[in-house]
């Protein structure tokens, strides 16, 4: 071809382009922007199911592993769920990756320990698990971290038995919304018994780990109360004094999005959910929840745990000391909690008809009390208040106090034990504090 | 400008040094700091004594409540005296019934632990001082001798671990502006926003006034500019962390503490005209009030 030919079909070539490219790289935007929706809406998800809690250890990469946790048969230690190809979970298709939330089995067809809490996450519905998918697999950073092997020893180390466990004792459907219910009720529900995932604490377990009651429908040990990592976790039903019952749905909306109420703030394992995962929840989503929780009936029936007629605030005014546990309270809590109980609202927690302090199994009063909490900081509220451990008294001082606490102010409840004390003080040794 | 001599700043220095109801922090090298220790509310004994020493702690943490008449400003005695006077560089009271009688450079001459106690009452609660002989001067004596009983021996300024409220930097520059910023950011949530503190359902104060006419007077250590940074270097804000009987202190730098401490004892408070005879025989200290 003649240069000026060249040059010419060159040049048009070249104008050409400019008309071609706008189409496709508007199209490669749409893509991207509907990947970039489908991670963002899959990362607010992996908030709602606080993946980040047990999937990170302490200092760690975020979702690399490693946290340890405490079993009855040793310690296991959580996985790597970063989409590294060898050591996360880079390898795993949509429906691998769907069949570990929801029946707890592992690519390679190993049982995960229901330390994951398959049973509930069973309820994740089709359109949050891909978005889920999308943000495990693109919206967070591959670490290479291999996982570490659990301290649990042979032969109870074995897995196969976890099939059979699953078999018998879980039921893993998806969320059955109540048609007599309406939308936000079951939205509630669906956030509660799924991704909240909060029976894994707050429902008693049977002989076999396994939680009673997976659901509102599967009777009155639904969130009943549970033990976990030595904390009782309260009833979240409508129980008055123990439970929620005295509690507003404002109240519950307050606790979960600032981690306080005027009365209450949360401590140990709540902590860390308000932390990571409710303070960032949709308000709509939080009231939805808390409508929920209000309409579950009480788990057990009349257990007065309050009273009326009740005398310590003028006994203490008068410093009148005759009743166990009220001088060491006069001395080492009245200055905060105050000689009525009331504390201050939203910075020291009240203690009168608390229902942290109230429920039968004592064990989360009794390690606050001796080795103290912390309010989760929240953006609400930056400034978070702490209360200082009491390790530095005696088990039979620390029993006598937490029994004038709990039968104090209207409190009724069950008088704390001195060997109580002692088991959980050497169960989780405390650090010593400062002087 | 007042020029100081060396004598002067190693007093001042020295004063600066300890809380004024504790012994002067002078360890000498050879001495082993004594741990610090006290006895609880459940070991008082009985009969009478017991009745003096536990109506003493009430009195700590009670004060205008139950002294209505000798109080002025909202406050009570534990406002600085920590849980009555128990904690560690909370201006305890370990070791204090032993180092009275002493000198005292404000006033000039030796002074009785009554007459201290007295001037307290003077400045720090802007009140009126208490018969010597009163029921309730000797309740506040005898509490204070029976958290020193299981010292050792002796009298004088014993070397003991954690009394007064420590040290503070005095060459630092205090920067108000500065003060007012941690002060909005740090305080407000229990000082309030005007300083005028915060109460409970009672009614009665949870967390004093810093300022404004029912706060400490003009008088009073926790006016001056150190005294002040010294407490809240050491002791602010409580429950901050948990550590401490009341999870005190440990939030803010030396210089923060003397900004912030500047910015609050310098806001609107009642005068106290008798300071014009403080510090007759010189050695006035630089953040002293005039």
């Amino acid at each position: 071809m003649r240069p000026n030919l060249q040059i010419t079909v060159a040049t048009l070539l070249l104008a050409a382009l400019p008309w071609s490219t706008p189409a496709r790289s508007e199209i490669d935007m749409a893509a991207t922007k509907a990947g970039a929706a489908i991670i963002e809406a899959g990362r607010k998800v992996a908030v709602v199911g606080d993946c980040i809690a047990c999937h990170t250890a302490a200092g760690g990469k975020p979702f690399a592993g490693g946290l340890p946790m405490e079993t009855p048969i040793g310690s296991i230690y959580s996985t790597n769920i970063t989409p590294d190809p060898v050591t996360g979970i880079g390898g795993y298709t949509y429906e691998e990756f769907a069949a570990a939330l929801r029946r707890g089995v592992a690519k390679d067809g190993h049982r995960l320990y229901p330390a994951m809490p398959y049973p509930s996450y069973a309820r994740i519905d089709e359109a949050d698990m891909r978005a889920l998918y999308a943000y495990f697999m693109e919206g967070v950073d591959a670490v290479d971290q291999p996982n570490r092997a659990s301290d649990i020893p042979w032969p109870l180390s074995i897995r196969w038995p976890l099939a059979l466990w699953s078999n018998i004792f879980v039921t893993t459907s998806g969320f059955a919304p109540v048609e007599s219910r309406d939308a936000q009720w079951n939205r509630g529900g669906y956030l509660v018994e799924g991704l909240g995932h909060c029976g894994s604490c707050h429902t008693p377990r049977g002989i076999a780990f396994q939680e009673r009651a997976l659901s509102s429908t599967e009777g009155p040990q639904f969130l009943a109360g549970g033990v976990i990592d030595g904390w009782f976790a309260k009833s979240l039903r409508s129980d008055s004094g123990t439970g929620l019952g005295d509690w507003s749905e404002d109240d519950i909306v307050q606790f979960l999005k600032t981690g306080r109420t005027h009365r209450t703030a949360a401590f140990g394992g709540m902590t860390e959910v308000v932390t990571h995962s409710t303070q960032f929840m949709q308000e709509d989503d939080l009231r939805a929840m808390a409508l929920y929780l209000r309409s579950l009936p009480p788990a057990e029936v009349s257990i007065q745990a309050i009273k009326t007629g009740d005398d310590t605030f003028a006994t203490l005014r008068k410093g009148d000391y005759t009743r166990p546990g009220s001088a060491l309270y006069a001395e080492f809590c009245q200055d905060c909690h105050r000689a009525d109980g009331m504390g201050f609202p939203r910075i020291y927690p009240a203690l009168a008809r608390n229902s942290a302090v109230l429920p039968d199994n004592p064990a989360s009063v009794i390690r606050v009390a001796l080795a103290g909490g912390r309010m989760p900081v929240t953006e609400a509220n930056p400034s978070a208040f702490a209360m200082p451990g009491f390790s530095r008294l005696g088990d039979a001082e620390l029993a006598g106090i937490l029994t004038f606490i709990r039968n104090s102010w209207g409190n009724t409840a069950s008088p704390v034990e001195e060997k109580e004390i002692a088991r959980l003080r050497k169960a989780f040794p405390i650090l010593p504090a400062r002087p | 400008m007042i020029k100081f001599t060396a004598l002067a700043r190693a007093s001042i220095l020295v004063f600066l040094a300890t809380a004024p109801t504790a012994p002067a922090a002078e360890v000498k090298l050879q001495d082993t700091p004594i741990p610090f220790s006290v006895p609880k509310v459940s070991d008082i004994p009985r009969g009478e004594k017991g009745d003096a020493i536990l109506l003493g702690r009430r009195l700590m943490s009670e004060t205008k409540r139950l002294l209505p008449d000798h109080v002025g400003a909202e406050m009570n005695c534990s406002s600085c005296h920590l849980l009555a006077g128990k904690v560690p560089f909370g201006s305890p009271f370990l070791g204090t019934s032993r180092a009275f009688p002493q000198y005292n450079p404000r006033a000039g001459r030796e002074v009785t632990l009554a007459e201290r106690v007295n001037g307290c009452f003077l400045r720090s609660m802007n009140g009126t001082p208490l018969p010597a002989e009163s029921r309730e001067m000797k309740a506040f004596l005898a509490y204070m001798e029976w958290l020193s009983e299981g010292l050792p021996p002796g009298k004088g300024k014993l070397p003991i671990q954690g009394t007064g409220i420590g040290k503070i930097n005095t060459d630092l520059v205090p920067d108000p502006v500065n003060g007012r910023r941690i002060y909005d950011r740090d305080c407000v949530t229990c000082h309030g926003s005007n300083g005028e503190g915060l109460t409970d359902s009672q009614g009665e104060y949870v967390f004093p006034p810093l300022w404004g006419d029912k706060s400490f007077n003009l008088g009073a250590g926790m006016a001056r500019t150190y005294t002040a940074a010294a407490f809240v270097y050491r002791n602010m804000p409580l429950a901050h962390g948990m550590n401490g009987l009341l999870g005190q202190g440990g939030a803010l730098t030396e210089q923060e503490a003397v900004d912030v401490a500047e910015y609050f004892s310098h806001q609107p408070r009642p005068d106290f005209p008798a300071k014009a005879k403080d510090w007759p025989k010189g050695g006035r200290p630089k953040d002293a009030r005039e």
